[in-house]
């Protein structure tokens, strides 16, 4: 046996890890009810030991040849690349003035937006707290779009948070270590996100493919997709906020597993392949500036003016028929209620019937199915109504609380 | 007497290293491989670890040392995705196996034939790894022939610049 194994010992020990390898996957990788394998969303413990490990051997070297090259690339854009900057700085100085006037009248718009949704209850999320994170690493591997960012838990973040940049949305934090995150691309195979088209509002789901283009799956053809329209985020996904920029059609092409749809490319709006920072979305609860909250609190005293009013003529209306004795007293049964009680020295009038009953009459079937006022005539509606002792007028149906002398 | 010659002759040919060179070497790879897709954005038709896995066992022809090699180089490549640990460690044990067990036959000196076999054992990785996630863990994968074939390639082509680089670090007696 010994000598078979020192023979053998390479083929032993090329069998020996494969097997290993092999139940190491076995363990991770899942049936799912319909028969297929997947794998599982969260890694189990010992996987998500072996990834924690491995990105505490790399992570440093490779922050810190990325932050070299960014030195060296701030040196170089900062401090040598300065040909044309003082044309450029004047340009820009322009566009400032320019931007600034177009700012003002925005931000009014702004305000008052955002006054109308928190008015009307909108329930859209917004993004109110992100943090800024730099981009330090990948995977390596083309067939596993992800990246690394210099932030984790204890900075803030958790699993499943938007990453976005300025131009459009960037993926989702998968795993989080204790200083760094692993962010999963949009244009990756196992990634998804609803988006739904800016002018035809067609919605679909953004997934990448093999070679990490961008594309929205699952659409039925429709002549109106047309290249160029922009794509935007639904926000059905609880993990980016609608309205995101997501990319523009680049071109449509017809599913080749099923008929009738079709697969919508896209051009990325942020540069998926280049990042260097990007922006993690901590929160979308709603935190106004002061100046917001003034607005807001003013903005809802003037709607809550309306209502006050209302309630205010509610008020008269109660107190006046406080202020009027009834005839159902809803504190009392039904055979002691003021209207059967043969004690009362001036019951309610039944109305008379009619001797010479017409289509005007009221009639049994009226009497189920309608109003007594309703089927009254002048006459008979003042009838109806009971004049107490002190000979005051009494409204027949009245519901409100009220006293009988 | 002819097969003691010969035993002389291969462990005469045998490279040696430095054990620093072992270490970081890998390491060296590894790290390059995850920061320089982001440098050169969609055009990262390369597998680092899989070019030093190679060299590492032809030098050595040791198919134990290049299967070990391969193992810890792939695994360590899951790890730093977002995909089962494994499928890369499985791939990579095979061609080191692979690449130590060819060593011991072929002349690691020639710079053609060192080419060639970056290049076919690049394309071996591919299809073991696609034989592991679709066959063996039955998953769906988007494959593109077309990457591979460019990926084997720039394999290719990095160990031709590569490992004249790296055959200067090795001890000479």
């Amino acid at each position: 046996m010994e000598s078979f194994i020192s023979r053998y010992r390479n083929l032993v020990v090329l069998l020996a890890l494969l097997v290993v390898q092999l139940f190491g996957l076995a363990v991770q990788v899942r049936r799912t009810t319909g028969g297929s394998s997947t794998l599982g969303g969260a890694d189990p413990g010992a996987v998500r030991l072996i990834r924690l490990w491995a990105n505490a051997v790399i992570s440093p070297p490779e922050r810190l040849i990325h932050s070299s090259r960014m030195a060296t690339v701030y040196l170089w854009a900062n401090y040598i690349d300065l040909v044309h900057v003082r044309r450029q700085n004047q340009d820009l100085e322009k566009t400032v003035g320019r931007l600034r006037l177009e700012e003002a009248a925005l931000l009014e718009d702004a305000r008052q937006g955002e006054r109308l949704q928190a008015l009307l209850g909108f329930q859209q999320k917004y993004i109110y707290s992100t943090l800024a994170a730099q981009v330090y690493g990948s995977s390596g591997s083309d067939r596993s779009h992800v990246f690394y960012i210099d932030k984790g838990w204890h900075d803030g973040l958790r699993p499943d948070m938007a990453v976005i940049t300025e131009e459009g949305i960037v993926g989702k934090v998968r795993d989080v270590f204790p200083h760094t995150a692993q962010v999963l691309a949009v244009n990756d195979a196992t990634s998804g996100a609803g988006v739904i088209l800016e002018t035809t509002r067609i919605r679909g789901i953004l997934r990448g493919d093999a070679v990490g283009q961008l594309e929205v799956v699952g659409v039925t053809a429709d002549q109106r997709i047309q290249p160029g329209e922009h794509v935007l985020t639904a926000g059905g996904d609880l993990i980016f906020p609608r309205g995101l920029h997501v990319g523009v059609v680049k071109k449509v092409v017809r599913d080749p597993d099923r008929d009738g749809l079709v697969d919508i490319i896209l051009t990325p709006a942020a540069a998926l392949d280049r990042l260097d920072e990007v922006l993690v979305i901590t929160s979308t609860e709603p935190r106004f500036s002061p100046q917001q909250e003034q607005d807001l609190a003013a903005s809802a005293s003037e709607e809550s003016a309306v209502p006050s009013g209302i309630k205010d003529q509610m008020k008269a209306s109660e107190i006046m028929a406080e202020k009027l004795p009834g005839l159902i007293d809803p504190n009392l049964p039904p055979d002691k209620q003021p209207l059967n009680d043969s004690s009362n020295p001036n019951p309610a009038a039944q109305p008379p019937q009619p001797l010479h009953p017409d289509e005007f009459s009221p009639s049994a079937d009226d009497d189920s199915g309608a109003s007594p006022e309703a089927g009254s005539t002048p006459k008979t509606r003042n009838s109806s109504a009971a004049v107490n002792s002190g000979g005051t007028p009494t409204p027949a149906l009245k519901q409100t609380p009220q006293r009988n002398p | 007497m002819s097969v003691l010659g010969a035993e002389i002759r291969r462990d005469m040919e045998i490279r040696r290293y430095p054990l620093l060179v072992y270490a970081l070497v890998p390491l060296g790879a590894l790290v390059l491989q995850a920061w320089l897709p982001r440098v050169v954005g969609q055009y990262d038709w390369f597998d680092l670890p899989l070019v030093v896995t190679i060299y590492f066992a032809l030098g050595r022809r040791n198919p134990l040392q290049g299967t070990i090699m391969g193992a810890a180089m792939g695994l360590f490549q899951d790890a730093l995705s977002h995909n089962a640990i494994g499928v890369n460690g499985m791939a990579k044990t095979v061609v080191g196996f692979l690449a130590g067990s060819v060593g011991i036959r072929v002349d690691v000196d020639n710079h053609i034939i060192r080419v060639l076999l970056n290049f076919a054992l690049s394309l071996l990785s591919s299809a073991v790894y696609l034989f592991v996630v679709r066959f063996l863990l039955g998953l769906s994968v988007d494959w593109n022939g077309l990457t591979e074939l460019l990926r084997a390639v720039g394999n290719a082509l990095i160990a031709l610049v590569l490992f004249p680089l790296l055959d200067r670090l090795q001890v000479r007696e």
